[in-house]
């Protein structure tokens, strides 16, 4: 092709400079290799990396404000900011002040992989991420070349075996084994019985049934299985289903709603056995709505640390200072697990900033000499193995309208004798 | 489907007709801009950072998967709600090809490029055998009978654990051609460091541009007129000699073939496939990008699908400086709720106020400025 | 508990929620019949109608809250009648059904945003309360459900087959140009359907939110999927067929989900999935459900 007449001669030179140009410049973008180290060397002698500039610990959090999840997200991301202010009005960590950016995704895969993109780079580790499929699709970048902390709020078993990413408390199939236990020590669930199961089709249903199954067999129990989906909200097929099979108790490892309707069909079809949940399985919410009285009086549930109404000196204060700073808002146990997943980053933080290395291999590093952290709610954690989970304790809880939080403790932090022999198996 | 979008073609085509000679095409201004744009988007992997390039991804693989339901419901009038479950099959389809033999998880470890061309195949088959309902249903019929294919296939992707992995999906093997894998391991160009985004990018780019070219052939040629006269009056089309059956059948599987495409290339973007995202809120946005871009077009497709994919990110990144969206955990507006608004108001007012879509706009100033060139 | 009282059971469970089902088709199946739309918006003025009676019924009682629920939902379909689909300029039904999509996430969106993480009764009078006969239980709140349901339904029938409105109405359904022609005004006729769709959808609202569930909150108006196969096995042009295609989706996903033990090899959590597959077959073996109008002509 040749240009014939001057002006497009001229364009045509303009073309060919802007690619040269451009062809050139790449050389000099922003992204090009300055063959630098991104360690640096702070006054205090600290070794920082990604996510620390200036006097700035800068933590991610990816979380679901209105999607699904929206009522745990709530509770979390209020939580974990109410502990970054306290943590910054009393100076900070290690002379650094944090900062969490927050991230919406919805529950909406692509925007939770897009959060993520954006705020890796940016952040030391992630506080909170709510979804575990989502941590799941994003795990090849976490343990490949990311290596950022990252403390899902999830409890599902496949979480486990990265020394990245770090559940705290029990999983779900832990918990709902020490959940049967409890069924059968002291609701008189018994050997040779049959045990409903109503699960979620999904990762946390299906990480319980496995807990469920695992002890059934331990314990010489069948189990009736159930599955459901988030949109169920119904149960009444499924007490029909139960109630025909003869069950002695059944196990929900569901979401609020799908409890209270469950424990509120039971009670009315004169199925008289006790129910008992995973820790999703609840929400203060409930015990307002014509499900609360059915509630209060035959159903339990499962969790790996005491409620926020516990009676701790710890809790106490976060009672209060969670009620100043938010008071339109229910307290609930997402505010307990939000409250301990930064606190668990905190002290990670403090322990690398003692070992002088607040890089992102410093924070994963100090969080495994972590073996016995309790603050405030019962459960001592234990992250020195990250194939295991960081507990195998339960604490059972009781629906409560007069309790805080609307739950009191019947039966402390402890954990089944089949609890202790199970290992679970991250695939 | 509607006549302002029909009218709204015919000029498109005759301004393109003389472009034949060497010449007219050097004096015209597109051409420049063409390949203006054509520069920036190669040059762009040298400076955007990866989140850029992922959302420039997922807009990438929406474009293809929206150019396929343009043709299926903006260009045959076929209305179909059950586009990502063709997204599925292709995203999965790659996985169980390509992927190794797990101990839990199947897969059959074939090379990456045949996996890939096998997946969409197997979602053109897919849509073939859906095509006993396709051929007979219509409108509106048609639309909720293919919402059965969405609560298929999640089941589907839920139970058969095997395959699909269940709830926390399988990973997604790299792509790898000609020797080059497309996966984290950096290679360097001009001293800038390439990982699995930036040399994605350039697929993108090739697949994208290849499958708008090949639609739009399809819809300049004669099957786009019969496509067109089938969507407009289907018994005429009958009369005239358009086989009508066999016409609606064929569409539907290269629908099905453009969102197999999508499916994989979306899957190799994110590196793992998770069933939550291939539900039926895909599906609307899928009909919100024709919509908003412009039923029946290539072009149509395109924008809306950079709109509808870019949007509710943009929003989220920027949450912090946009007015009256407060960030999350501060109650007031949420930026995720903001751009759902956003996104709903857009659909309703483009509409009502640009019934052929964005791609409107452009052709409204064309016509007012006459090509000055020309 | 003997095997032919859980079936009994489940029946008349799947037969309740197929009613309550059904109101909802009966909404879609109005609307398309005045206006050849597919409304995909009718899941969110069924959530403003549970709303607003949830948040007045303190307030105001339960009866008056469900009054005035019912006229919100009615005011807001006919808004959107009046502001967004009669604004539409061109005649593409199809188009128009993505425009309700659009107006749905808007609608959706404020009043998630509104319930937040609550979860809302509706002040109903029958509370938990079941009734037993011969082994077989159900609760009262479904018995009620399916008396209103047949209620309304057989109301709406005689509305439509004698009042001038209903005549209106099937005129338009069967020529909108003859109808207009005739003198029908297609504006009020139109107006009338997206009302009177926002009204069967607050009474399904509150049918949804009683017990055995919990109360309104953000995914109550996913209830609205289930009405889609309804409408369209039974025929989306017919109003009988969207209280049978009612009937069927409710008693499938109710059998669906009590035998999953029994149907566990095809996969467990049948229950949403089931009423999609039965829809298919009909559609299968007639294209225009089961009692919609046939089309004749064969290309």
């Amino acid at each position: 092709m040749t240009a014939r007449n001057p002006r497009n001669r001229t364009r045509t030179l303009t073309a060919t400079a802007v690619a040269a140009l451009l062809a050139l410049t790449a050389a000099c973008s922003s992204k090009a290799k300055d063959g630098g180290d991104d360690d640096k060397q702070s006054a205090g002698g600290v070794k920082t990396g990604q996510g620390i500039s200036g006097k700035t610990i800068d933590l991610g959090v990816l979380t679901d404000m209105t999607g699904v999840y929206a009522t745990l997200g709530k509770s979390v991301t209020q939580a974990q900011q109410l502990y970054v202010k306290q943590v910054n009005a009393d100076g900070g960590i290690c002379g650094y002040q944090l900062k969490l950016t927050v991230r919406d995704h919805g529950y909406d895969p692509q925007k939770a992989v897009a959060g993520y993109t954006e705020l890796a780079p940016k952040v030391l580790g992630f506080t909170q991420f709510i979804g575990s499929p989502f941590v799941a699709a994003v795990k090849q970048r976490i343990d490949g070349q990311d290596k950022g902390l990252v403390l899902p709020q999830a409890w599902s078993a496949h979480l486990l075996g990265s020394p990245y990413v770090r559940v705290i408390g029990s999983t779900y199939d832990i918990e709902t084994i020490n959940a049967i236990d409890f069924l059968m020590k002291e609701k008189g669930l018994q050997k040779g019985d049959k045990l409903g199961h109503v699960y979620f089709e999904g990762d946390y249903g299906e990480n319980a049934l496995q807990g469920s199954k695992y002890m059934a067999d331990k314990a010489g129990l069948t189990v009736v299985e159930q599955k459901i989906k988030p949109t169920d909200n119904d149960m009444t097929a499924q007490v029909a289903a139960l109630k025909k099979a003869g069950v002695k108790g059944i196990v929900i490892s569901a979401g609020p709603r799908q409890a209270a309707s469950l424990v509120g069909v039971a009670a009315a079809a004169k199925l008289n056995v006790p129910v008992i949940g995973n820790n999703s399985a609840f929400a203060p919410q409930l015990l307002a709505t014509q499900a609360g009285p059915a509630l209060e009086k035959n159903y339990w549930v499962a969790s790996p640390s005491l409620p926020i109404g516990a009676d701790t000196a710890e809790a106490k204060k976060l009672v209060a200072d969670y009620r100043k700073a938010y008071p339109k808002d229910s307290l609930d146990n997402g505010v307990v697990a939000g409250w301990t997943a930064a606190s668990v980053f905190g002290e990670a933080l403090k322990k690398a900033c003692e070992s002088k290395d607040l890089t992102r291999e410093g924070v994963d590093k100090a969080l495994l000499t972590l073996s016995s952290f309790d603050n405030g709610f019962g459960v001592d954690q234990d992250f020195s193995d990250p194939k295991a989970p960081s507990s195998h304790q339960s604490v059972i809880l009781q629906p409560d309208k007069s309790a805080v939080g609307g739950m009191k403790v019947v039966r402390q932090p402890g954990e089944a004798e089949q609890a202790a022999s199970y290992t679970p198996s991250a695939s | 489907m509607s006549d302002a979008v029909a009218t709204q073609a015919e000029p498109a085509e005759s301004r393109t007709a003389p472009a034949g000679s060497a010449k007219t095409l050097l004096t015209r201004r597109r051409t420049y801009v063409i390949t203006a744009c054509a520069l920036l988007l190669l040059a762009l992997p040298f400076y955007l950072d990866r989140f850029w390039l992922q959302a420039g991804l997922f807009a990438m693989a929406a474009a293809i998967g929206a150019i396929g339901l343009n043709l299926l419901t903006g260009a045959t009038g076929q209305l179909s709600m059950g586009h990502a479950f063709f997204l599925a099959v292709g995203a999965y389809g790659y996985c169980v090809f390509a992927g190794e033999r797990g101990q839990e998880i199947n897969g059959l470890g074939l090379p990456p490029w045949l996996a890939a061309v096998l997946a969409v195949l197997v979602a053109g088959v897919a849509g073939g055998l859906f095509s006993p309902i396709a051929g007979r249903l219509k409108g509106a019929y048609l639309g909720i009978a293919t919402l059965a294919l969405i609560f298929i296939g999640q089941h589907v992707l839920f139970n058969a654990e095997n395959l699909t992995g269940g709830a926390n999906g399988r990973d997604v093997p790299a792509m790898s051609l000609f020797g080059l894998t497309f996966d984290e391991s950096e290679i360097t160009v001009a001293n800038v460091p390439f990982g699995s985004a930036e040399k994605l990018w350039y697929l993108g780019l090739v697949l994208t541009l290849g499958c708008g070219l090949f639609a739009r052939g399809v819809l300049r040629g004669r099957p786009g007129r019969a496509m067109n006269a089938i969507r407009d009056h289907r018994i005429a089309a009958g009369v005239l000699g358009v086989p009508v059956a066999r016409y609606r059948g064929a569409v539907f599987v290269l629908s099905s073939m453009y969102a197999g495409l999508a499916g994989v290339l979306l899957a190799l973007v994110f590196q793992r496939t998770v069933p939550d995202y291939f539900g039926i809120t895909l599906s609307l946005e899928y009909l919100a990008m024709i919509v908003i871009g412009g039923l029946g077009s290539v072009a149509g497709a395109v924008v809306g699908a950079a709109f509808v994919s870019l949007l509710p990110q943009l929003l989220t990144r920027y949450s912090d400086a946009l007015p009256l969206v407060s960030a999350p955990g501060t109650g007031g507006v949420a930026p995720g709720e903001a751009s759902r608004y956003l996104y709903g108001a857009a659909v309703v007012a483009v509409v009502l106020f640009l019934p052929g879509g964005l791609v409107q706009l452009a052709a409204r100033r064309a016509r007012k400025h006459p090509q000055e060139d020309a | 508990m003997s095997d032919v009282s859980t079936f009994l059971e489940l029946l008349l469970n799947g037969v309740s929620m197929g009613s309550v089902y059904a109101l909802i088709a009966l909404g879609f199946v109005v609307i398309f019949r005045a206006t050849e739309v597919v409304n995909f918006a009718h899941a969110s003025l069924l959530l403003a109608g549970g709303y607003v009676t949830a948040s007045l019924h303190d307030d105001i009682g339960f009866w008056p809250a469900l009054g005035v629920g019912i006229a919100a939902a009615a005011v807001v379909g006919a808004a959107v009648e009046f502001l967004v689909m009669r604004r539409y300029r061109g005649h593409d039904h199809s188009v128009l059904a993505i425009v309700t999509i659009g107006v749905d996430i808007l609608l959706t969106t404020e009043l998630t945003r509104r319930l937040g993480t609550d979860v809302l009764t509706l002040g109903d009078p029958w509370g938990d309360a079941v009734l037993t006969v011969g082994g077989v239980s159900i609760a009262h709140t479904r018995i009620a459900a399916f008396v209103a349901a047949a209620l309304l339904i057989t109301a709406f029938l005689l509305t439509f087959r004698y009042t001038s409105w209903g005549v209106a109405m099937r005129a338009a359904a069967e020529s909108s140009e003859t109808a207009a022609l005739m003198g029908v005004r297609l504006g009020r006729v139109s107006l009338g359907a997206w009302a009177v769709a926002g009204g069967l959808a607050a009474v399904a609202a509150l049918f949804l939110t009683v017990f055995p569930t919990p109360g309104l909150e953000r995914a109550t108006s996913l209830a609205a999927l289930k009405a889609f196969p309804a409408a369209i096995l039974g025929g989306l042009d017919s109003t009988t067929g969207a209280l049978v295609g009612g009937l069927i989706v409710g008693v499938t996903e109710s059998l669906a989900t009590g035998y999953q033990s029994e149907l566990a090899f095809m996969g467990r959590g049948l229950g949403d999935l089931a009423p999609y597959l039965v829809m298919t077959l009909i559609l299968l073996l007639r294209p225009s459900g089961l009692f919609g109008t046939k089309e004749l002509a064969r290309v």
